[in-house]
């Protein structure tokens, strides 16, 4: 923090104008400015389509960006590749095909230490056996043959390697048991509690509340709602911004 | 019937094998059946040819056979400068095709067949550059020591063996225990996850052609050297590296090497029991068996 007279803390992460999609001509986020304070847990919610997925995947380097900027701790990371924005310490959590089921747990976890110096990559996959004694029992498993709560821990071990500042993550609780999404939740806060800033993707609407801080709702590629998490389950404005463009029943909030 | 097509089989084994490897890497790795593979074997001999012949040049000593081998010092070192030009080729064949067809995002399909022409041009090329006349590294003739069990094989064959045997191991060893073979079989799994664990894909899609070139030249100079040089060495050998490639299991190196020898022994068999006319038509059996009944092959992953 070079600017000393600045009182105002550099956000963890800030996007401004951000138009993206898969399509040039279709975009699918449209116009998202959103501000992320360090060690903040935001949730991103919205019906179908809305196009939370495709706003993280964006931010990752995954989904193209027509227009617009991300800066990740005031350095702007816009154009930079996604294999470049883990050693910014930007680590993004795929919802689905999220580890390698070729490669052993052990690999998975070589594979992410890769970017790192020789001499630390043990101590931190160490450290992260630690935290994670379920990876630690079977290393040399093939992370394939993992339960689904398993290979999300592993998918967000693999993320944690090189102490991100961000952790983004896109329904990190798809396909698992109410049991496990309640692990897999405490597991983020405890990260959260660790000072890294956590943006959350999810269609688990009450679960995602109850973690998180902060809430967005994206509707139609746009921003329709930021305020605290607190409370907004119960809010009908909440069903109503789920409910309001699209009339379908199967759209209203899970 | 003569012991004698082990030997013969093993040696031709060997040498489709260290081709199919580069077959299985870019199909799983890249995506794509690259029909070019079999230019690079013929490249790589005719490169070897060019740098040896310079070297001869130079100094008739590196001429002067080593030991019992029928070729001197300029081949061996000839043979590590067209490993890298051929790794080179494969580089600028990415580069302005191949490279420029994966940006567009183009189907699989265009990408096969932009490789049958790049085929059909790289060896037009030779041809022009060489003639279509059979070339040899060397003009020395070898007799073939008797290896026991009625099985006779030159010093050269015994050596190609060896070589490819080496290789095969080294390129086991790099997919199974270093960061760029990690990386290698991160990507041929999942290249957009990959990226996001921090692979630099276009690295590996580098690494890839050079090795995959690199020991497709190597088993060229070996065609080559047991046999002739022709700018159809390669292509020639095509169906076999595919054939050798699935029945390894896609993705598999030791597969590809095992299938290889599979490949290369059946062939072998055939002669000797149907026919030499029947040599062609094993590789297109096992093809089409491997893909009826374990379309995986030997090793692979189920898909």
């Amino acid at each position: 923090m070079s600017a000393a007279a600045s009182p105002i803390p550099v956000p963890a992460l800030d996007i401004r104008a951000l138009v993206a999609g898969y399509e040039p001509d279709l975009p699918i986020v449209r116009g998202v400015d959103l501000t992320v304070p360090s060690g903040d847990f935001l949730v991103l919610l919205g019906p179908n389509g809305a196009g939370k997925s495709t706003l993280v995947k964006a931010i990752a380097g995954v989904v193209p960006i027509k227009s617009g900027t991300v800066h990740l701790r005031g350095q702007d990371i816009t154009s930079v590749p996604s294999h470049r924005k883990i050693a910014r310490g930007l680590a993004f959590v795929p919802q689905t095909e999220n580890i390698f089921a070729t490669l052993s747990i052990h690999e998975n976890l070589q594979l992410a230490a890769a970017i790192l110096p020789k001499a630390e990559r043990a101590g931190l996959i160490d450290r992260l056996y630690r935290r994670f004694p379920d990876l630690a029992r079977q290393p040399s498993r093939l992370a394939g043959a993992l339960s689904g709560g398993q290979r999300q821990m592993l998918a967000v071990a693999r993320a944690l390697i090189v102490d991100p500042a961000v952790l983004i993550l896109d329904e990190p609780s798809a396909g698992l048991s109410p049991k496990i999404v309640g692990e897999v939740f405490s597991m983020l806060r405890e990260i959260n509690g660790e000072g890294v800033t956590i943006v959350l993707v999810e269609q688990n609407v009450k679960a995602a509340l109850s973690v998180s801080r902060r809430a967005v709702v994206l509707v139609e590629g746009r921003i329709a709602h930021e305020g605290q998490a607190d409370g907004l389950f119960g809010d009908p404005l909440l069903a109503r911004l789920y409910l309001g463009t699209s009339h379908s029943v199967e759209a209203a909030v899970p | 019937m003569n012991p004698q097509f082990l030997m013969d089989g093993l040696v031709a084994g060997a040498m489709i094998g260290l081709g199919a490897i580069g077959v299985t890497l870019t199909y799983s790795i890249l995506r794509f059946a690259n029909f070019g593979h079999g230019e690079l074997l013929s490249w790589g001999a005719y490169l070897a040819l060019a740098v040896s012949g310079a070297l001869g040049l130079l100094s008739t000593s590196l001429t002067r056979p080593i030991g019992p081998f029928s070729f001197g010092w300029s081949l061996p070192l000839a043979a590590i400068v067209a490993v890298l030009l051929t790794g080179a080729l494969a580089l600028a064949v990415d580069a302005v095709l191949f490279g420029r067809l994966r940006a567009r995002g183009s189907a699989v399909i265009i990408l096969v067949m932009a490789s049958f022409g790049a085929s059909l041009a790289l060896r037009s090329l030779l041809e022009f550059l060489f003639t279509s006349k059979p070339a040899y590294f060397t003009k020395a003739l070898q007799i073939a020591m008797p290896l026991g069990a009625g099985l006779r094989a030159t010093p050269d064959q015994l050596l190609s063996l060896a070589v490819a045997l080496l290789a095969v191991l080294a390129v086991h060893l790099l997919m199974t225990r270093t960061d760029i073979g990690r990386a290698m079989r991160a990507v041929s799994e999942n290249p957009a996850l990959a990226g996001i664990a921090g692979v630099d894909v276009r690295r590996v899609i580098r690494v890839v052609w050079m090795l995959g070139a690199g020991l497709a030249c190597l088993a060229g100079i070996m065609t080559g050297l047991l046999v002739q040089i022709r700018p159809y060495l390669g292509h020639d050998l095509l169906l076999p590296l595919f054939a050798a490639a699935i029945l390894g299991g896609i993705g598999s190196v030791p597969g590809a090497m095992l299938a290889g020898l599979v490949v290369g022994l059946s062939e072998a068999a055939a002669v000797q029991i149907v026919g030499a006319e029947w040599r062609a038509a094993v590789s297109f059996i096992i093809l089409v068996a491997v893909l009826l009944f374990r379309p995986r092959g030997l090793f692979g992953r189920s898909a």
